[in-house]
């Protein structure tokens, strides 16, 4: 009954299907929504946030989305500003998958702080020197730049495109696009940096602090490098459940393969210059605050297997499957390097917020446990839940995939 | 402020906390709530949700029988030199720029995000996780010191900075020179009500303060000197096993480890 | 001229785009800011000039000389009072948090009548007075069928209620157990009489016994001063000071050796130390030294350490210590301040004695005179009173409580509530809705400290006789309360008796007078001192032959309540503000932890966490277990003043109260009704 919606020449589901599918994802969605709004009304009192974990799921949860979505500012640097035209069989979707984790991330940072009519103090009184105001400033300043530049996706709704304004609207903010992937880069590659650099200033938490270069800590450029070694292979897990689920072909194999090579360069990079900074930091950095490596772990849940894990199983693993060709171009195989991928990123973001504040610092203080609650746990389901509803309405009527018509032919 | 830089006053206010004297007893802790309007907690048992501008921690020697001793160590905020705090806040509701050292928190501009609180290593910094609502009729007996402050802010120890005001006030009305208060002449609550006088409070610049001294003898230190955030708050203690507690030395296993980081 | 659909449009987007130009934006949004500080729920501060007015703050035992800080006339902090040469400036925490405490919401706001089980109702004071008069009537003249419980061991209120119930035929008026009481005992065992004091200010070595002198034994902050006189900060320590008793708690945090003695053992130790200092050449004049040193020549510091499991070589150097100091001093005590045997005390003070200190450490006060003639002595205690009325041996008609709180703080407390079930009419005066008001059939509520005149004579302790008095801080008490001491002299005007003061205010104004002080300087803040009087003490040697060594046993364990001052008292359920101050190690949600040091946890067989069930005698206390190397061997450390059943949602149902599991024994030789040396049984449960 939708089909005058879909784009041209695909196939979808029944409309019934969809609702139901849509129905059923919204359950998850206004389930968050109600722990939201509890939220607001009660104060973030009803999670499991407290005086030692000021930080908890959902900053992990922030900083692992913005990593994951990082492939849309760096597929889009390679596409409009590196011109590696491939990549237009993807870039579409690297934007989607951009859109949603940034704003579904200011959403959960809207609840996660005390006073969020005041959310807008970053701009009113902004510290310059805080890491954290630069965040602020990117992340909102980046998420207008992806809804710029969702919205010729949008335009080009078959309908809408039908349009003339609307048309011509579309085609212009396309002719310019280079110039907008570029300031995403800009703003996308200071704010990655940024999340990192959050971390690294803490002087008062060893297991995060970081020496650097001028006035950026070591984990600024690890947290860049970090993202753009996962977001584009992020993007290509996004679509190859989009396929498997809607059993139609929507990117080729060689385009996925390439993303895999980019992912798996950056990370190939990044997994060399962390096992450095590991390594320094433990020699070096450690003994001179009187402290050891092995002072920085603690029985299971801070065991030192997590950071192996991190390191060598989900980052120097995948980072040698995804640079050797062989490896990549078997798809079980990429597919397993980019799960590894995403998750040691993931995971890494979560030592850095929690594992750091856990850590006794007073000599005399004991390690400390969180578990996310209900009302944490629900808003992070109302986000991912927020993201599938839409990405299933982008991939039912917005031409998200060029080669689409022609693979499924 | 850049990191790693300690901001010079000349006047710094800081405290000497003689913990051979410190019985625990936790009128500082009574003191510093009802100065600063800090409603009470029906379940205070719960440590991840109170708010402890003034803490007294219970220190251990670990060992048993007559071997066993305990020390209590009373945490304000430590008014660090070079703060962790300050520079990472967002939205500057923190700041370390007034004559004395203080480090300021402004509620109505704090928004809560807490990334202070993940900065300071002493946890002298509280959320406040719910609205201060006092008993019926408590409210009467606010302190006209310091506003109550909705939840959402985070909020610290500021030295009862209101007596700091009052004192240079005071100065000023007797002819005296407010930027050079006499010893005593400010006194943060906690200091002044201490049964044992464990407490000792001055400008640790200024030469005829009693803190000068005592923030320089032989069994001063402060606490994780090595983080080099250069706190104000000083403790004292003839016991070793009291003094190593106030750093990590695990890498060395002895006090004084240089320092190899600026 | 008309507006077409592009003039409509500038103008909006000229307008916006002009405003941004003019500060009304800017000044909103920031005025914003400012306002979502200021929601409608958060309190306003009280404005008005701030004044510092003194009173005496009798919210701790030992009472606080203070200045309140006021504002606007309202109280809100509590500051040392520095012209006090009692306090010296200091404040407990309980009396820090005494403006608050004017406002808690425990507090009884009228007179209550009890209309059911547990059911109160609000009636007017005309009426309350009335019927305290008729039940008094009733039963005028009959002896035994009034008694009073007074809690309250300093104030001249004692006196009024005492003289009351004199007047009306009766002479069953009762003490709220304390040490005072049982040192006095003591004192009379050792040949003399009168109330003890120490001068810890003028001693160069304090070994405390069970005495928690630097937390809640005696007058506190003055310890605490004296205390801190001899440490300069950053100088050279000029006294020593030792704790020898069940717990390393606040008293041994601070002290120079802490020598953990379980509290079955007090006396066994003394006498063991007396042994050792003998042995290094301590003699003495006193009649019964002989018989001392015979005795005391079977405390070897072997046996003790036998018994105790205190090392001997700890005792020795204990007494080398001893030797080396030019005015030692020995506090002997309950770990908190009750229910020790008058043994443990004379064993405690034969040191003093040998040691040569009485009338320079330890002291000897003058019997302080009346201001109501026909008061009585205050040496019954409520404890055997009580069980008596459970018996039936005791049944009184009119039960008047004052400043006291037996259902709650008399060992084996559940059966002592039981008991004031048996009595037909109970009143309370109390300030809060303590566990006793609360089974009471009326309820005069008392003022608020700050609210009233009230005096302290002599608190335990202290080396010269003092006397301190305040009136009230603010005009109007902030509930529909009376003095209680006015309530009595009216109604006992209106019985027809005369005990020659219409108001508490000239009871203690005469009472000023008898001593020789200034009442106008009194309620200033002021103190009155007086000398201690001479004369000598024996060795006690008669009475201590029956000490008896005390005995390890496999089944039970010592039980040490332990007190910290910050948690309350008797009659005052931890303040609201304090609650800040209780670690999550000792309560933890409604869940009270006991302590034991990890070698008896594992004899008794459980393990940090283990929830348990202590009991003794009739009593059960349900906790949990913390360790804690600091506690004595055999010895189970439970804090006082939780288990709550009355009061306020800060304090109602949080952990359990120890009162329930002391038991009562009699000591040998004096008849005392002891309990600082019960056992208990711990079985995981």
């Amino acid at each position: 009954m939708d089909r005058a919606l879909f784009p041209d020449g695909v196939e979808r589901c029944s409309f019934g299907k969809f609702v139901l599918w849509m129905g059923f994802i919204s359950a998850f969605f206004l389930f968050g929504l109600y722990a939201m709004l509890l939220i607001f009304y009660k104060g973030i009192v009803v999670t499991g946030l407290d005086n030692y974990f000021g930080f908890g799921l959902w900053i992990t949860f922030d900083l692992a989305v913005i990593a994951l979505g990082a492939g849309a500012f760096f597929t889009g640097f390679l596409k409009y500003i590196l011109k590696i035209d491939q990549l237009k069989n993807i870039i579409n979707l690297t934007v989607i998958v951009g859109f949603i984790c940034y704003s579904g991330a200011m959403l959960v940072l809207t609840m996660d702080i005390g006073q969020p009519i005041r959310a807008w103090f970053g701009y009113w009184h902004p510290n310059v020197h805080s890491m954290l105001t630069e965040v602020i400033f990117c992340i909102t300043c980046y998420c207008l730049v992806l809804v710029i530049e969702f919205v010729p996706l949008v335009l080009e709704q078959k309908q809408l495109n039908k349009i003339p304004f609307l048309h011509h609207l579309a085609h212009n903010m396309h002719v310019n696009m280079a110039l907008f992937a570029g300031i995403g880069a800009f703003l996308s590659t200071f704010h990655q940096g940024s999340l990192g650099g959050m971390y690294g200033v803490l002087q008062g938490r060893p297991y995060a602090f970081r020496e650097g270069f001028f006035i950026w800590p070591w984990t600024f450029f690890l947290f860049v490098l970090s993202a753009v070694g996962c977001g584009p292979i992020f993007t290509v897990l996004c679509c190859t459940l989009m396929e498997k689920m809607t059993g139609r072909k929507l990117v080729d194999f060689k385009t996925k393969a390439l993303m895999g090579k980019i992912a798996g360069t950056m990370l190939t990079v990044y997994i060399f210059f962390k096992i450095l900074d590991t390594w320094a930091w433990a020699n070096n950095y450690l003994p001179s605050v009187g402290m050891t490596f092995d002072q920085m772990f603690y029985g299971v849940i801070y065991g030192k297997w997590l950071m192996f894990t991190e390191i060598i199983l989900c980052g120097l693993v995948p980072a040698i499957m995804l640079i050797t060709p062989s490896i990549r171009n078997n798809p079980t195989l990429l597919y397993t390097a980019g799960i590894l991928d995403c998750i040691g990123i993931s995971l890494n973001r979560y030592l850095f917020t929690v594992q750091s504040i856990a850590m006794p610092i007073l000599p005399f203080d004991n390690w400390q446990f969180y578990a996310p609650n209900w009302a944490e746990w629900a808003t992070s389901g109302m986000i991912v839940a927020y993201g599938i509803l839409v990405m299933s309405l982008s991939y039912r009527y917005l031409p998200v995939f060029p080669q689409e018509r022609g693979m499924n032919k | 402020m850049a990191h790693g830089a300690t901001k010079e006053f000349k006047v710094t206010w800081g405290m000497v906390i003689d913990l051979d004297k410190c019985t625990g007893c936790g009128a500082c802790m009574t003191a510093c709530q009802v100065e600063n309007n800090i409603a009470p907690m029906v379940d205070a048992s719960n440590k991840m949700r109170t708010l402890s501008w003034m803490l007294v921690f219970e220190l251990s020697n670990k060992k048993s029988g007559a071997e066993a001793e305990v020390a209590y160590l009373p945490r304000p905020c430590m008014q660090c030199g070079n703060p962790a705090c300050v520079p990472v806040c967002p939205v500057v509701a923190t700041e370390k720029n007034e004559e004395g050292g203080i480090v300021s928190q402004i509620y109505p501009r704090c928004i809560g995000c807490r990334y202070c609180m993940a900065a300071c290593p002493y946890h002298a910094r509280y959320f406040n996780w719910e609205d201060p609502i006092f008993p019926k009729g408590m409210e009467k007996a606010l302190s006209p010191s310091t506003s109550a402050r909705p939840r959402g802010v985070v909020e610290k120890c500021n030295f009862c900075h209101t007596r700091f005001m009052e004192a240079k006030d005071k100065a000023r009305q007797e002819g005296g020179n407010p930027e050079g208060l006499a010893d005593g002449a400010y006194m943060p609550a906690c200091a002044e009500i201490c049964p044992t006088g464990a407490i000792s409070f001055g400008d640790v610049k200024n030469k005829e303060h009693k803190v000068f001294d005592l923030a320089q003898g032989k069994d001063a230190f402060r606490l994780l000197e090595k983080l080099g955030l250069n706190p104000q708050v000083y403790y004292v203690s003839k016991r070793e096993w009291v003094r190593k507690l106030g750093d990590n030395y695990a890498a060395t296993g002895k006090p004084g480890a240089a320092k190899k980081h600026s | 001229m008309g507006l077409d659909r592009r003039g409509f449009v500038k103008i909006v987007v000229g307008g916006v785009a002009g405003t941004l130009f003019t500060p009304v934006i800017w000044k909103s949004l920031d005025d914003v800011s400012i306002w979502s500080q200021n929601w409608p729920w958060i309190p306003r501060l009280n404005k008005g000039e701030v004044k510092s007015k003194a009173a005496l703050s009798k919210l701790c035992p030992a009472g606080c000389a203070v200045k309140v800080k006021t504002v606007g006339g309202l109280p809100f902090a509590v500051v040392g009072n520095t012209a006090n040469p009692l306090s010296k400036g200091g404040v407990c925490p309980v009396c820090a948090a005494g403006a608050q405490l004017m406002y808690s919401p425990a507090r009884v706001k009228s007179p209550m009548k009890k209309v059911g089980e547990g059911k109160f109702e609000a009636i007017k004071w005309e009426d309350a007075e009335a019927l305290l008069v008729e039940k008094l009537t009733a039963l005028k003249g009959q002896n035994g069928k009034i008694a009073a419980i007074n809690g309250d061991e300093t104030g001249s209120a004692g006196e009024v209620l005492s003289g009351l119930l004199a007047g009306l035929g009766n002479s069953g008026c009762y003490m709220m157990p304390g040490e005072k009481f049982v040192a006095e005992k003591g004192v009379k065992l050792m040949g003399g009489s009168g109330q003890p004091g120490f001068d810890i200010a003028g001693s160069d070595l304090v070994l405390m016994i069970g005495a928690d002198a630097l937390d809640s034994w005696g007058t506190t902050v003055a310890n605490q001063k004296a205390f801190a006189a001899t440490r300069p900060t950053g100088g050279v320590a000029t006294a020593k000071f030792v704790y020898a008793g069940p717990v390393l708690n606040h008293t041994a945090a601070v002290s120079d050796k802490f020598l953990p003695v379980p509290p079955t053992a007090t006396a066994a130790f003394a006498l063991g130390l007396a042994n050792l200092l003998i042995n290094a050449g301590a003699v003495c004049s006193a009649p019964d030294f002989a018989e001392y040193k015979a005795l005391a020549a079977k405390y070897t510091a072997e046996e003790v350490e036998k018994a105790t499991g205190l090392k001997a070589e700890s005792m020795k150097e204990l007494a080398a210590l001893i030797k080396a100091a030019k005015a030692p001093l020995v506090i002997a005590g309950a770990s908190f301040g009750q229910g020790a045997g008058a043994l443990d005390f004379v064993a405690g003070a034969s040191l003093n004695v040998l040691l040569g200190r009485v009338g320079g450490g330890m002291t000897l006060l003058p019997a302080a005179p009346k201001a109501v003639a026909g008061a009585g002595a205050s040496d019954k205690d409520a404890g055997s009173f009580l069980a008596d009325v459970s018996t039936g041996k005791a049944a009184p008609g009119v039960l008047l409580v004052y400043e006291a709180n037996p259902a709650y703080a008399l060992p084996q407390a559940g059966d002592m509530a039981k008991a004031l079930g048996n009595i037909a009419f109970k009143v309370s005066f109390s300030t809060y809705m303590d566990e006793t008001a609360s089974l009471c059939d009326l309820i005069l509520p008392a003022p608020h400290p700050f609210e009233r005149y009230d005096d302290n004579l002599n608190p335990y302790g202290v080396a010269k006789p003092t006397y301190l008095a305040g009136k009230p801080v603010v005009q109007k008490p902030v509930a529909d309360c009376k003095d209680p001491v006015d309530v009595l002299l009216g109604a006992a005007a209106k019985l027809g008796l005369s005990l020659g003061f219409d108001t508490y205010a000239d009871v203690i104004k005469a009472k000023a007078k008898a001593l020789g002080a200034d009442f106008d300087a009194l309620v200033a803040g002021g103190i009155w001192t007086g000398e201690a009087k001479g004369g000598s003490l024996n060795l006690g040697a008669s009475a201590l032959a029956k000490v008896a060594m005390p005995k390890a046993d496999d089944k039970t364990l010592a039980l040490a309540p332990m007190s910290n001052q910050a948690y309350g008292s008797a009659t005052l359920a931890t303040p609201p503000a304090n609650l800040l101050a209780v670690r999550d190690t000792e309560l933890s949600g409604k869940d009270l932890f006991v302590q034991m040091n990890a070698a008896t946890a594992k004899k008794v067989g459980v393990a940090e966490g283990a929830r348990v069930k202590l009991s003794a005698g009739k009593g059960e206390l349900k906790a949990r277990v913390h360790l804690n190397e600091g506690v004595a061997p055999g010895t189970v450390a439970v804090l006082l003043g939780f288990g709550r059943s009355a009061w306020d949602e800060f304090t109602k149902g949080k952990g359990d109260n120890v009162y329930k599991i002391l038991t009562v024994s009699d000591e040998a030789g004096t008849g005392l009704k002891v309990w600082a040396g019960s056992t208990v049984t711990v079985a995981k449960v």
